[in-house]
């Protein structure tokens, strides 16, 4: 090669080395001058040999001899030709824009760090962080650096575009030719290297194999690196293809996709489960479902189930009805047409619909009501007992040839003898008066009850028991004749003797019970002003009784305050009687009721009505009492286990408590007789009343006029009205109603469907529905 | 609602409730699904009666009411049924017809949980969103003053030592006198601390377990996971897994006779031994898992009959003095697995806590101390515990940390922190904070439920019924019609993905600061903090 003529430039002045910015300005001053090859002389100025724009696209060529500096040819130009006759220093082409530079040693850290184009030659090794921050601008051709050894620590770090070319050659580590790290956060880019590398950042970079076109363009430029460092006989070494690898920068795309590594999915399977077995950690313990289940799930996976509890609970007037009617029942028979079959299961708890429920009950029944919650007006029962006045009664069961007395033709002691007679056992019933009925017959006011209805109803009372026994003296002697002949006796003779107030002068006052007797009699004598000590409900039927008879002022006075209610205080009230309380009786006088505070009450007559003690005297000493009255159990039997009491010889009560109480003896007899424990009639809980939805039903309903009209405004509590609206409510379609072989029906959700919503529950008017916890898994 | 009824104290209205449904009729397409998920049955189908009235001022004939019904989904007031706020309702709702809105004021309810005399329990952690640990700021930015490391492209070994780490003369002293030099562990700086199978679900368990093997195995992160106290799976501690597990003891015992029988078969030791004497959620107090969650599993693997609740008790009741108790718990566990494996007390935070460190520091057998600050979660806690009780966590790790500088032996005896690291999401913050308080790594429990199961608690009264066995994402639920809902492979990618994010933002903040191979323990001139009162006690840079 002919050796070209060069300007020299020295990096020194009379011994004195220059400083990198005078040299720096003689370079570019002489270029300016038109010198286009300058050989300088360098002590380790910075950047020699870049930024000559001076030559104004003319070929420069620079030859270092010396100590070259950092950053030489930095910011170099396409025009620029570098050769560092020896080693290179830190970031050689820096941030290079097309210098071509050739450095005939080894160069330190950071070659070609930055750079954009041009081509970097090293004849030896390089220092760390080569070719890093590359990159190719689309507008050029790509940067290039050549190494012939191997390549320092954190080579390629953040390339981004750019080739890189080492080729091993006598590397300063044999072992790692690319050096601890390569190619950390590369992103664009490719890289030739010969010699073994120790690994590279398999996250940013992958080996691809060399192509044709690849190789073509490598043994080209191998020829010319060769060339250019002087080393052309290198060749044959450099130039066997299998000796080389090629790597380049992942895409994003590949970036992301992270095959590497196991998907959980198969870690699961081929290292957890094989190591611990199958089903994994607890698959030893218990079966393990492999699958995750969804939110709303059905079958045996839902949390709650529907259950359809028709009849499982007893409706709250069923509940509070002392006899126990199954209201709720007979109103369901009404709503489906069924009148005669509501009235014939009324006659099956008592014989007096018509009088007592129609009459004379408080109607517990109407005051439990579930609509009263709501401030909504029960549907009437006493129209549905006053119908039942010409019910066809049931017909008794066949005669079982046992026989039961049962003393007292009451209200209880008929209830008695009427379910005695119903199921089958031959009955008598006895009687001291000369009349069956009891009070209701004697004492209770015409005006409270229809004489028609109550007759109609007794006649129907004698047409199942014909054995009636009245104007009976029961003594004690009697009764053991009657317990002796009877299988059973039943005492029902009510409590009839007047308790009295122990002051002086009571024998001048007259009984409630002698006073109503008498008054129903039309025999009674009443003054204008009567005073009534005792202000319960038998004290107010005095009081209408005394207006009806001539009265003309009635007080009723107690110790406490009234116990009186329903529509016996109201007629009481309506006839003008006053209540006082608490007013204590002193004595009694022939001017009135003196009270303890020495007013007197001005009084004709005077009307004791402070309750009433049974007359049980008769009984032997086998049937224990307390108190005056008889001890009873749960089933209304006596100590004596052939004897049963019931009704005010037992406690105080409502016509319907001894109409009820005479029921339950009458089944404990009839368990008794049968062999069996006598069991509570019906011990169904009463429903939650928070279960019955109200809201179906209008609450401006105030009254009620007829039985159909009530039968459809019944809420049904507990009792399935067969409405459908559950069905359709339903929103999995998994509600359906079935007939049962009984004749019956029921609803049932289809465990395939359900999803354990709980909306049957929710619309249910009756409450039927219940959401439940399903069975633990 | 009955319209006459009467109330008691306890009767409650809507409004009175932490949350309140907001339904929206005419979206709701009835398709009952809400009321399906509903955790607590807080809702049902209603039956709303609605009168429409038409009047006439001028034609009396013209007047009238009338009334229908419609059907719509009604919010219960009950105090077993009231709104949970876990929004199930809306994930479920085809319509998006449906959500929980938290009450506006200060909801009365709180007054009324305390039926027949027992107080509120719960799960969850302390009722605050506040956080020390939020307000720590990483102030220490190198640049050009030492070489920055990017987070992203640098290799960093974000490692930290469990065990008791001697100065190398004395080991070699010791190892000549003793023939014996104390276990060491090289670990993950985030270790997922201590929740028991049984206050898990079996598909949580798993999950977290199968996490932390894919972690360690495929990623070659050395991650930790303690096992609470609760016993192990059989088939964990054969296994060679067992080596990523830290297995714990506490007051009730509850397992061990099973880890006992387990020993002879092991392929590999524990990572280490955790004696629980106290948790940050409830100091003072034991666990308190309820008959309800015992079913045939969890008996199986506590070692105890089915169906009966199983209280720990709050102390471990043979220990009567500090010396008494480190003395004979770490000695026993140490000998259990011969001298091999570290073991370390977990108390809670507490004003207390420098007498056990001290303690600790002159028991050549002691391991470590990790402490529970007050921020901790559990699944079961007297609310009175868990939000009135303990110890804040930075300034308790900043004095024993500072006690051990004083000593000379901060690089001995590490110091695990935990108790609402990452309460509010910032997990990796958090944890290098207390870092460079001077913990050698953190625990996480809660943060692990939320970020890898989806847990929907927070710290403003939402969801927190773990205790109930009712957890809607099955976190908490033995109940396999719960607990399946949550795929255990899910949870452990979940796993997988919080630990390397974690470790991501850790690099991040640890790079500027230099550090890529050692964790910046006790590194306080890093940080900064907005509250000069704060900077004075933790002995930090106040910046404002």
């Amino acid at each position: 090669m002919k050796e070209t003529e060069y300007y020299r430039i020295s990096g020194k002045k009379e011994d004195l080395r220059l400083s990198s910015r005078i040299l720096e300005e003689t370079i570019q001053r002489e270029v300016a001058h038109g010198h286009r090859v300058i050989e300088v002389e360098a002590f380790g100025q910075h950047g020699i040999g870049g930024r000559l724009f001076k030559a104004e696209g003319e070929a420069v060529k620079i030859r270092i001899l010396g100590h070259s500096g950092q950053r030489t040819g930095s910011l170099g130009c396409a025009n620029t030709q570098i050769e560092i006759m020896g080693p290179a220093s830190d970031d050689i082409g820096w941030l290079n824009a097309g210098a071509e530079i050739t450095v005939r040693g080894n160069a330190s850290n950071g070659a070609m760090n930055g750079a954009a184009q041009g081509k970097v030659f090293i004849a030896g090794n390089i220092g760390a962080r080569g070719m890093t921050m590359t990159k190719q601008n689309p507008r050029f051709a790509p940067p290039e650096l050549w190494v012939l050894g191997s390549a320092g620590d954190y080579f390629g770090e953040f390339m981004a575009g750019g080739i890189a070319v080492v080729c091993g050659h006598e590397p300063q580590n044999p072992d790692s030719v690319l050096g601890y790290r390569p190619f950390v956060g590369m992103v664009g880019g490719k890289a030739f290297f010969r010699g073994k590398p120790s690994g590279y950042s398999q996250a940013d970079a992958v080996l691809v194999p060399i192509k044709d076109a690849d190789w073509d363009w490598l043994v080209t430029n191998i020829q010319n690196f060769l060339a250019k460092i002087g080393r052309p006989w290198l060749f044959d070494t450099l130039s066997k293809r299998s000796e080389w690898q090629l790597l380049r920068a992942k895409n994003p795309r590949e970036k992301m996709s992270k095959s590497k590594q196991l998907s959980m999915a198969a870690f699961r399977q081929d290292v957890w489960d094989r190591e611990l077995g199958k089903g994994g950690l607890i698959g030893d313990l218990q079966e393990v479902e492999p699958d995750a289940i969804p939110l709303i799930t059905k079958g045996e996976l839902r949390r709650y189930i529907p259950l359809w509890e028709h009849g499982t609970y007893k409706a709250p007037c069923q509940t509070a009805c002392p006899t126990g009617i199954p209201v709720q029942e007979r109103w369901h028979l009404i709503r489906n047409g069924l009148v005669e079959e509501a009235l014939e299961l009324g006659l099956k708890y008592t014989p007096f619909p018509a009088t007592v429920c129609g009459n004379l009950c408080p109607s517990p029944c109407m005051a439990s009501c579930t609509k009263n919650d709501q401030y909504m007006t029960p549907v009437n029962v006493r129209l549905m007992g006053l119908a039942g006045q010409d019910a066809v009664r049931p017909e008794p069961a066949p005669a079982s040839g046992k026989q039961v007395a049962v003393l007292g033709a009451g209200p209880g002691g008929i209830s008695a003898a009427w379910h005695l007679a119903l199921k089958g056992h031959g009955v008598v019933l006895i009687d001291g008066s000369d009349k069956i009925g009891g009070k209701i017959a004697s004492l209770i006011p015409e005006s409270r009850i229809a004489q028609a209805t109550l007759h109609a109803e007794l006649d129907r009372v004698r047409e199942l028991i014909p054995d009636i026994r009245l104007n009976q003296d029961i003594t004690t002697q009697e009764f053991k004749r009657l317990k002796n002949e009877f299988d059973f006796v039943v005492v029902a003779t009510g409590a009839s003797k007047p308790r009295l107030l122990p002051v002086p002068g009571i024998e001048k006052a007259v009984s409630a019970n002698a006073f109503l007797e008498a008054a129903k009699a039309e025999d009674a004598v009443c003054g204008k002003r009567v005073v009534i000590i005792g202000a319960g409900n038998v004290g107010c039927d005095v009081a209408t009784e005394a207006k009806r008879l001539g009265a003309e002022s009635i007080s009723m006075i107690d110790v406490q305050k009234p116990a009186a209610f329903g529509k016996e205080r109201e007629d009481a009230e309506a006839v003008g009687a006053t209540f006082a309380w608490p007013c204590f009786t002193r004595e009694i006088t022939e001017g009135g009721v003196v009270l303890q505070d020495d007013d007197l009450m001005a009084a004709d007559t005077v009307v004791v009505s402070i309750g009433d003690l049974p007359d049980i005297d008769f009984l032997s000493d086998t049937v224990d009492s307390r108190n005056g009255f008889i001890v009873v159990d749960g089933f209304n039997r006596t100590s004596d286990n052939s004897v049963f009491a019931i009704g005010d010889s037992v406690a105080p009560g409502l016509i319907t408590d001894a109409i009820g109480a005479g029921k339950r003896a009458a089944y404990a007899i009839d368990a008794t007789i049968q062999g069996k424990a006598p069991e509570m009639d019906d011990p169904r809980p009463q429903i939650d009343k928070a279960r019955v939805s109200l809201e179906y039903f209008d609450p401006t309903i105030k009254s009620y006029d007829t039985l159909d009209q009530c039968g459809g405004e019944c809420a049904s509590c507990g009792r399935c009205r067969d409405c459908h609206i559950c069905v359709t409510v339903c929103p999995e379609a998994a509600i359906q109603r079935f007939e049962t072989s009984s004749g019956g029906y029921e609803y049932r959700a289809d465990p395939a469907l359900c999803i354990g919503c709980g909306f049957c529950a929710g619309a249910c008017p009756c409450g039927i529905w219940a959401l439940v916890p399903n069975t633990p898994l | 609602m009955s319209a006459n009824r009467t109330i008691s104290p306890s009767t409650l209205s809507l409004k009175d409730l932490p949350w309140q449904i907001d339904w929206k009729k005419d979206r709701c397409t009835l398709c009952g699904q809400c009321t399906a998920v509903c955790p607590v049955q807080a809702i049902e189908l209603g039956v709303f009666r609605k009168r429409n009235l038409v009047t006439s001022i001028h034609r009396v004939e013209d007047n009238q009411t009338s009334f229908e019904t419609f059907y719509g989904i009604r919010q219960k007031t009950t105090i077993p049924e009231a709104c949970i706020g876990c929004a199930m309702c809306a994930m479920v709702c085809p319509n998006d017809a449906i959500e929980p809105t938290p009450s506006t004021g200060t909801p009365r309810f709180r007054f009324h949980q305390d039926q027949d005399g027992e107080p509120r329990k719960r799960g969850g952690r302390r009722n605050t969103t506040e956080s020390l640990l939020d307000q720590i700021k990483f102030i220490r930015i190198s640049m050009l003053t030492d070489p920055a490391l990017d987070a992203g492209r640098h290799e960093f070994e974000m490692r930290s030592l469990l065990g008791r780490v001697l100065p190398p003369e004395e080991n070699m002293r010791r190892l000549r006198t003793h023939g014996w030099i104390p276990p060491v562990r090289e670990i993950y700086p985030l270790i997922i601390g201590g929740m028991s199978f049984g206050a898990l679900s079996p598909t949580m368990w798993e999950g977290l377990q199968m996490g932390v093997a894919y972690l360690n195995e495929e990623l070659g992160m050395p991650v930790r996971i303690s096992t609470g106290e609760g016993g192990c799976p059989p088939r964990l501690l054969r296994s060679r897994f067992l080596k990523y597990v830290i297995l714990q003891i506490a007051s009730g015992y509850f397992g061990w006779d099973e880890i006992i029988h387990a020993i002879p078969h092991m392929k590999e030791d524990p990572c280490a031994i955790e004696i629980k004497y106290g948790q940050g959620a409830k100091p003072g107090d034991g666990g308190l898992l309820m008959w309800h969650k015992v079913n045939k599993l969890i008996a199986a693997i506590r070692g105890v009959p089915q169906g009966i609740s199983l209280p720990s008790p709050p102390t471990h009741q043979t220990q009567y003095s500090i010396e008494e108790s480190v003395a004979k718990m770490i000695q026993s566990m140490s000998m259990a697995w011969g001298f091999r494996v570290p073991v370390y007390p977990k108390i809670s935070a507490s004003s207390t806590s420098l007498a056990v460190l001290n303690n600790l520091t002159r028991n050549d057998f002691a391991s470590g101390l990790a402490i529970d600050g007050e921020d901790g979660g559990t699944g079961a806690a007297y609310s009175v515990s868990m939000d009135h009780m303990g110890h804040p966590i930075a300034s308790c790790i900043r004095d024993n940390y500072l006690n051990l500088v004083k000593i000379g032996k901060q690089n001995e005896i590490p110091i695990f922190a935990g108790g609402g690291i990452g309460k509010n999401g910032n997990i990796a913050a958090n944890a290098a904070a207390l870092i460079m308080l001077g913990a050698s790594g953190v625990q996480i429990g809660k943060y692990v439920m939320q970020a890898a199961a989806g847990c929907i608690g927070t710290e403003k009264e939402r969801c927190n019924v773990c205790n109930l066995g009712i957890c809607p994402k099955g976190i908490t639920s033995q109940d396999p019609r719960l607990y399946r809902r949550l795929d255990p492979e899910a949870v452990a990618q979940r796993v997988v993905d919080l630990f390397v994010s974690f470790d991501m933002e850790l690099k991040k903040i640890v790079a500027p600061l230099g550090r890529s191979t050692s964790l910046p323990i006790g590194m306080s001139d890093a940080l900064g903090i907005n509250d000069y009162a704060a900077a004075e006690r933790l002995k930090i840079k106040y910046v404002v």
